[in-house]
């Protein structure tokens, strides 16, 4: 490096590109002379004792309003000084945040020039700040996963892939720069949501700006790759998905349900309508599936499975291969009821129903992700695009729902609603509406018939579990007294016929008692 | 690939049970034109590549919930629909006024999206003459006045179906120089089995 500069004929000394410290490697202007390492070892050092200087004037200052908190309150006794104490720790911690993020401004302008220097200084933070460090490692980890994936996948495709690659990279910085070069009120917005991610947004950027950003990102990127794969559309549209997956696991901390929207507050507002709705059931709604098939119900609870992991995917398409799944399974549940293939009139409420059923998480949130920033060509046609179209229908629905749309009378909508009574699931006829609703006995939920079957069961068991015990304790009270008895009866037979050996009559003696025989016959021989 | 590439969405409207999914089972399972058809379990989303003269088009047809409930709906459905399929039963007329209805709506909201105004159910009217309950020629007013195509089929016969999603593809994708030469070239393959159609012809005349 030293010969090259030479050569050019500017002298630079030899000692000046070592490091400060010595240690033998070459430092950099961007660390401060320092080498990397060092410079490293020093960062920490300072940032440590920052830190600790920190700590140290928020105790101070705790200290001192402690004192006089005291000493305002001198005859009080110790039970509300323990409750100030605890706010004034609060406030305490709340003022050395606000000095945190002061020393760390001042920091960003002077030390922070250099790009790695910046990334560092965000790890860091995350270090200190993050609420739950393993989650924010996890989703690092994620994006280290995709963004290898994707280089990976590029790798294959030569030069337009090394071109993809360069742009989604100017993309992303382009997005976060606008984060660099906004005013500093912005800048402490964006610190105290530090754990967020890498890739930072100015917060007052509309969510609907954001989505024209990367729809015109996804419009470029596809006319440039069209260009260089010469209008073969596979290939244009794998890379694409590529391209959507790295960018979006990227983004997607920022720019899911960001604080500009009122997303959140529709979240909120469809959960509990949802909630509500609880007691809407598969009759109201016409859907053509019937849950005592086991395979049915299987597929059922396999479809409520996939609406609701649409929520844990941070790709748009994966969310829309969930809810496509969903339907999938929904459709097999139809299928095997009716024993034709469904129809959208069969299909949709059976989806409005599997979403009440679900209630999936976030879902305002999720639809609006999608819509946003999905590429456009798969939401609008294909087969994702028509189930997802199913699904804001769905979710319009319920959001409009009332008594008309399950054709019941206002009045007993009213009463559904108000949680006064709750049509009967036992009775799974068509006559669902119950009009003997002035039974308070009445079980509604079906968990609860369940429940209540299993327990009249384990109650019969039971008894009739005592009955075999009672039982088989009569037996062997029987069995004993039997021997008892079968021995005393075998005595008494033995005391009334003792046994008494006759010797005499065993023997016949011909020559004793011949006077009683008749006299034997003798051969007589008869002479003529 | 999750899902295939498609390159025009047809909608599917009218009143429920009108057989807007015979109509899509009659087309997709009736291999009246090239190449193998890719259906879903159900009928409710069908892609179906088509072979048109040199080109192929995948047509993804949209099957919509016909139910009044859900009527409000429907428009989330039509959104960048490149043509809507409007079905009303010949034997019912309150069927007719729903197809109105959505005539309307469609016009409103998505105005270039072509209507195709079709009566289904006409193997019924050939049984029975009297069973009819919308005339002809008051249909075909109608579609003439909002600039619809009109057809009568019968999805268990198979009459007119694959001249009406032959005429969907004329007007949406090719120009209509080409369509000419598109029913010489195709006429062979249009053949589920029926007499030369009247309507197929005078349609062509009317442009």
């Amino acid at each position: 490096m030293s010969q090259r500069t030479e050569r050019r004929g500017i002298h630079v000394d030899q000692s000046d590109l070592l490091c400060k410290k010595g240690c033998g490697y070459y430092g950099n202007a961007a660390w401060q002379g320092l080498c990397s390492k060092c410079w490293r070892e020093e960062y920490q050092r300072v940032r440590q004792k920052q830190i600790q200087d920190d700590w140290a004037l928020a105790e101070k200052l705790q200290r001192e309003e402690e004192a006089a908190a005291y000493a305002s309150s001198h005859s009080a006794h110790s039970q509300s000084t323990a409750a100030q104490h605890a706010s004034v720790g609060h406030f305490s911690k709340f003022e050395e945040k606000k000095t945190n993020e002061k020393t760390r401004k001042v920091t960003t302008v002077k030390k922070f020039f250099s790009p790695s220097s910046r990334t560092t200084s965000k790890k860091e933070i995350q270090e200190v700040k993050a609420p739950s460090p393993s989650i924010s490692r996890h989703a690092s980890f994620d994006t280290d996963q995709v963004s290898k994936e994707f280089v990976d996948f590029l790798k294959n495709l030569h030069k337009p892939g090394r071109e993809t690659y360069k742009q989604c990279r100017a993309f992303l910085l382009n997005m976060s720069s606008k984060k660099v070069c906004c005013p500093p009120e912005t800048i402490t917005v964006s610190i105290s949501y530090q754990n967020k991610e890498t890739f930072l947004f100015r917060q007052d950027l509309g969510a609907d700006e954001l989505s024209e950003c990367v729809q015109d990102f996804y419009q470029n990127l596809a006319d440039r790759l069209i260009s260089h794969f010469k209008g073969s559309s596979e290939s244009v549209e794998q890379v694409m998905d590529q391209v959507e997956k790295y960018i979006m696991t990227r983004l997607y901390k920022s720019v899911f349900c960001p604080e500009t929207t009122d997303d959140e507050k529709k979240d909120l507002a469809t959960q509990d309508r949802i909630r509500a709705l609880h007691w809407v059931t598969i009759q109201m709604l016409c859907v053509s599936m019937e849950e005592d098939i086991p395979e049915v119900s299987e597929n059922v609870v396999k479809a409520i499975t996939d609406i609701i992991e649409m929520d844990s995917k941070r790709v748009p398409r994966d969310k829309l291969a969930c809810i496509t799944r969903c339907s999938k399974h929904i459709f097999s549940a139809i299928r095997i009821t009716k024993n034709e293939p469904a129809s959208a009139d069969d299909f949709l409420p059976a989806l409005i129903y599997i979403v009440l059923k679900a209630n999936p998480p976030r879902l305002q949130s999720n639809i609006q992700y999608i819509t946003r920033f999905c590429n456009p060509s798969r939401l609008m046609t294909g087969e994702d695009g028509y189930y997802f179209t199913n699904l804001c229908c769905a979710v319009a629905f319920i959001e409009k729902l009332n008594a008309q749309s399950l054709n019941l009378s206002p009045e007993e909508f009213e009463r559904f609603m108000s949680g006064q009574t709750s049509p009967q699931f036992s009775s799974s006829d068509s006559d669902w509406p119950c009009s003997e609703s002035g039974l308070g006995t009445t079980v509604t939920n079906p968990v609860l018939v369940q429940l209540n079957h299993n327990l009249e069961l384990l109650t019969g068991l039971c008894t009739r579990q005592e009955a075999v015990m009672e039982a088989a304790q009569s037996l062997q009270a029987d069995l004993l007294t039997w021997s008892d008895s079968v021995q005393q009866e075998v005595h008494n037979i033995l005391e009334k016929y003792p046994l008494e050996i006759i010797s005499k009559v065993s023997a016949i003696d011909a020559n004793t008692d011949n006077d009683n025989l008749p006299s034997p016959i003798k051969p007589q021989v008869f002479a003529d | 690939m999750s899902a295939m590439r498609v390159d025009a969405k047809v909608v599917m409207l009218g009143k429920e049970s009108v057989g807007k999914t015979s109509l899509v089972e009659r087309y997709v399972h009736h291999r009246f034109l090239v190449g193998p058809y890719q259906n879903t379990i159900g009928a409710a989303f069908v892609a179906k590549p088509i072979q048109v003269a040199e080109k192929v088009i995948t047509l993804g047809i949209w099957d919509t919930a016909g139910s009044e409930r859900y009527e409000a709906m429907s428009r989330i459905y039509y959104r960048g629909a490149r043509a809507a399929i409007v079905c009303y039963d010949l034997t019912d007329s309150s069927s007719f006024q729903r197809a109105k209805f959505w005539v309307n709506e469609l016009q409103n909201c998505e105005e270039h999206c072509k209507i195709y105004l079709c009566g289904t159910k006409n193997d019924l009217i050939e049984a029975d003459r009297s069973l009819r309950q919308i005339d002809y020629h008051d249909a075909q007013d109608f579609a003439e006045e909002i600039g619809a195509q009109h057809f009568e089929t019968s999805s268990k016969t198979g009459r007119n179906v694959a001249t009406l999603i032959t005429f969907f593809l004329l007007f949406s994708i090719l120009k209509t120089r080409d369509c000419f030469f598109f029913v010489s070239s195709e006429e062979a393959g249009v053949d589920l089995g029926q007499k030369k159609d009247s309507f197929f012809y005078s349609c062509c005349h009317n442009n």
